[in-house]
């Protein structure tokens, strides 16, 4: 009975959590490179060395006696970011779109107070949001304006896109779009719907949200599949540069893409989530095994890489 | 799977089984071990009189049971005050000797635990020159006693003893003896009494014969030893009551006490009062049983045990022993079946607690704290208070919750309530902390999730843990820690599909 069930995810190449644990992130992502990419200072910094564009840095906090110099250093910025350098899971992110009378408007609409501001960045330093709970930074860059391209199937927030990457191979990509359960971050877990993305011609798949499948964005009510991702080979080239600058053989790479600014990088992950897969309706393993196979040349350079992953995990025209 | 791990994992299995098997097959350690064993308690108790001056030395002997085929002496303990005591073999007997002085009280007592174990009887040990003891009867009745048992000579030892024993109620086997004969045994019969004449008949028989003073092992208190008379069949010792002559039933057992002549018990410098033997029935578990083998013994895995501890440590190790088996369930439970937990081992620390709760009371008192301690997470919310001195609160409040619920345990006396102490109140107070923030950020519904797998995880490993047998055997063999190892490396080589993968990838399983 169990048997049958394993027998079917193992059919459809599905990638388990144990099987990814062992066989790719133990095996690939070296512990020394960890800290570049827990650290989303340190992200940011290298990829600014090469090249890669990322939200700007307005403001860092690393003590709590900084707390109170916060505002003189945000100037006269409207709208800004604010998250703890080594938060994971989008957790402890605010969005700041507005400030009114010494308060702040969220994303949502919400308007919180300068104290309540203050004591969210002590949490953060404290590090209540960090992975181990260990003291944190606040970092403070610019908000996001999300290209129209997902306009239509974003309720407020922002959406990114999620690509792993497997020994600089792009394998497999998502977009995450947020909805009103989301409360307009694009965290799967938190009910954001996540949309396939066909490697091949960058257009949308179908949608998922939560385990079950969908087609249309249960806010806005619009068609999920065959949105066209803009600047899709641009992304697919940050994203294999990605392992070339952290070293990591098995990556999660988190893309947004900005009106003005185009495509800019997010955050890496080194334990990137598994939902992919649902997403996409397809087990990663094929994938990740073809790239096994691949020939040494294609590993020469992101460019090759990119081009390989293009026309190899390109959908089936239908 | 890697090789090396398996072989490793392997090797860990080995050593657990080879040292098992050591003792098991050369120590003898019992394999199941909760199969109780039958054991007799005995107390004796004897009354005694101080004559002549105070101070005056006075010595008791008495016969003690002892180690035999099919029976097992584990503990003899001796309760009495001021009197010395020693225990002395003698001949076939062990004789427990008190002495000295005695200031206050005028009883000694004794207790002692003897094994039964039908299935070992082993060979009894065959008579020996103290089994033909001399006939005191003279010539003219001997000749008399010779002529009845000679008709019976043809007759195997067992079936001889039967036609003996007959006699004593006045039944003859046939052929019968001339009325002559009778007559005169008749005579012999009162003037030995039916237990000299059946000592006379079975001697001249020449059957090997032991006189025992001793108690049927029936629960009761009794104030008069038994006495029997123990004859030699060739294979084995068959009891015949002394003074009936009604050979005992092969269901009733018997506790020799004394062999020989001898009186049971005597005493010199002071006056026998009474004595009391109490027999009481007891159920022992084998290890039980071993434990007192094994504190005696000077094998070396034998004194390399955890029963010589002093017995207070050995209750921590009790404990200590069950988190390997807590841990090997956790990471069951969480890399094949794939619960949601809060942190990885609090679920093994609220299992732990639970064995002095018990599940009902200790999951009530888990979702009671969680849920006011939520509630106070809650409400302190707006009083922005900096993360550590928060966390501290929470613990305060914990320990204070604990200090409620058992002031109203010992109102209602209710045990379970008096017994929160040992839930692990830092693992409780970062629990409230984890589930407020799981709430604020992924919603109720998540944080309820983790908190039932949390639940759920801490309950199937209670349970586990729980199982008394489980934690005997791990304490009788501490290396099968090697062998927990062993599997912990064999899951932690399993890269297969969790249970819960089953759903979350539902999807992708249906298309194919």
């Amino acid at each position: 009975m169990i048997f049958k069930h394993f027998w079917s995810l193992r059919k459809a190449r599905v990638l388990g959590m144990n099987r990814r644990n062992a066989q790719y992130i133990m095996q690939y992502n070296p512990r020394s490179a960890y800290p570049l990419v827990d650290d989303k200072l340190l992200t940011k910094q290298l990829a600014l060395k090469h090249g890669i564009p990322t939200p700007p840095l307005y403001h860092v906090i690393s003590y709590h006696g900084d707390i109170a110099g916060f505002e003189r250093a945000l100037v006269d910025r409207q709208e800004f970011v604010l998250k703890p350098a080594r938060g994971g899971g989008g957790s402890g992110i605010v969005l700041i779109t507005d400030r009114r009378d010494g308060k702040f408007v969220t994303q949502s609409g919400k308007v919180i107070s300068k104290d309540d501001i203050h004591y969210h960045i002590s949490d953060i330093l404290s590090g209540i949001y960090s992975l181990e709970g260990l003291e944190d930074k606040a970092v403070i860059e610019g908000l996001i304006h999300p290209d129209q391209a997902f306009g239509k199937v974003t309720y407020e927030g922002v959406p990114d896109v999620r690509i792993i990457v497997y020994l600089g191979v792009p394998a497999m990509a998502m977009v995450r779009l947020p909805t009103r359960q989301s409360d307009g971050k694009a965290n799967l877990h938190r009910g954001a719907v996540g949309v396939g993305i066909d490697m091949g011609r960058g257009k949308t798949l179908d949608g998922v949200r939560r385990s079950g499948s969908i087609t249309h964005h249960p806010d806005t009510g619009e068609l999920l599949r065959d949105i066209e991702v803009p600047f899709w080979e641009k992304m697919l080239l940050m994203a294999a540069q990605s392992t070339d600058i952290t070293g990591l053989g098995y990556l999660g790479v988190d893309l947004v893409i900005d009106k003005n600014d185009g495509p800019l990088l997010l955050e890496l992950n080194a334990r990137p989530g598994l939902q992919i897969q649902v997403a996409n309706r397809k087990g990663l393993v094929e994938r990740l095994e073809m790239i096994d196979r691949a020939s040494k040349e294609i590993f020469n350079s992101p460019e090759k890489r990119v081009t390989w992953a293009t026309q190899n995990f390109a959908e089936p025209s239908s | 799977m890697k090789r090396p791990a398996l072989w490793l994992a392997v090797f860990l299995f080995l050593i657990s089984l080879s040292l098992i098997g050591y003792r098991v097959f050369r120590l003898g350690y019992p394999l199941f071990p909760t199969s109780p064993v039958k054991a007799w308690g005995l107390t004796m108790e004897i009354f005694f009189e101080p004559v002549g001056r105070n101070g005056k030395e006075i010595e008791i002997r008495a016969g003690l049971p002892e180690s035999r085929p099919g029976q097992t002496v584990i503990e003899q303990r001796n309760v009495s005050g001021s009197l010395q005591f020693n225990i002395l073999p003698e001949g076939l007997n062990q004789i427990g000797v008190w002495s000295g002085n005695p200031e206050e009280g005028r009883v000694i007592s004794y207790r002692a635990t003897a094994l039964l174990n039908p299935k070992r009887l082993g060979k009894p040990k065959p008579p020996g020159p103290e089994s033909f003891p001399a006939i005191i009867a003279d010539k003219s009745e001997q000749i008399v006693a010779k002529r009845l048992v000679e008709r019976w000579r043809s007759l195997n030892p067992p079936e001889k003893l039967k036609a003996i024993a007959a006699t004593a109620k006045g039944i003859w086997r046939k052929p019968m003896p001339d009325d002559n004969d009778l007559k005169q045994w008749s005579e012999i019969q009162r003037k030995y009494g039916t237990e000299g004449a059946l000592e006379l008949l079975l001697r001249v028989a020449d059957l090997p014969i032991r006189k025992v003073q001793g108690l049927v092992l029936v629960e009761s208190v009794a104030t008069k030893p038994d006495r029997w008379i123990a004859v030699w069949t060739g294979q084995r010792w068959k009891p015949m009551q002394a003074e009936t002559g009604d050979l005992y039933p092969e269901s009733v057992r018997l506790l020799p006490l004394m062999v020989g002549d001898t009186p049971l018990v005597s005493i010199s410098g002071a006056k026998l009062q009474g004595i009391r033997w109490g027999l009481s029935k007891q159920t022992l578990s084998k290890w039980r049983a071993h434990y007192e083998r094994i504190q005696r013994s000077t094998r070396f895995l034998d004194r390399w045990s955890l029963f010589a501890l002093p017995k207070e440590f050995q209750e921590n190790f009790h404990i200590l022993l069950l988190v390997p088996i807590g841990v090997l369930m956790i990471s069951v439970l969480r890399n094949i079946v794939g619960f949601p937990t809060f942190g990885i081992f609090m679920p093994v620390l609220m299992a732990l607690a639970f064995r002095s709760t018990g599940l009902g009371y200790g999951l009530g008192i888990f979702a009671g704290v969680v849920s006011i301690g939520y509630m106070l997470r809650r409400g302190i919310d707006w009083l922005r208070i900096l993360l550590v001195p928060r966390l501290s609160i929470l613990i305060t409040f914990v320990i204070l919750a604990f200090t409620v619920s058992a002031l109203i345990g010992s109102k209602l006396g209710i045990r379970e309530f008096m017994a929160v102490g040992l839930l692990p109140f830092v693992i409780l107070s970062m629990t409230i902390e984890r589930f407020f923030i799981i709430t604020e950020e992924s919603g109720a519904f998540q944080a309820l999730r983790t908190a039932a797998g949390s639940a759920a995880v801490a309950a199937i490993t209670y349970k586990i843990i729980k199982i008394d047998p489980l934690q005997l055997t791990f304490f009788v063999y501490p290396e099968l820690l090697f062998a927990i190892m062993g599997l912990l490396l064999l899951l932690g080589n399993y890269s297969g599909y969790r249970l819960s993968e089953i759903l979350r990838f539902k999807i992708l399983g249906e298309t194919s």
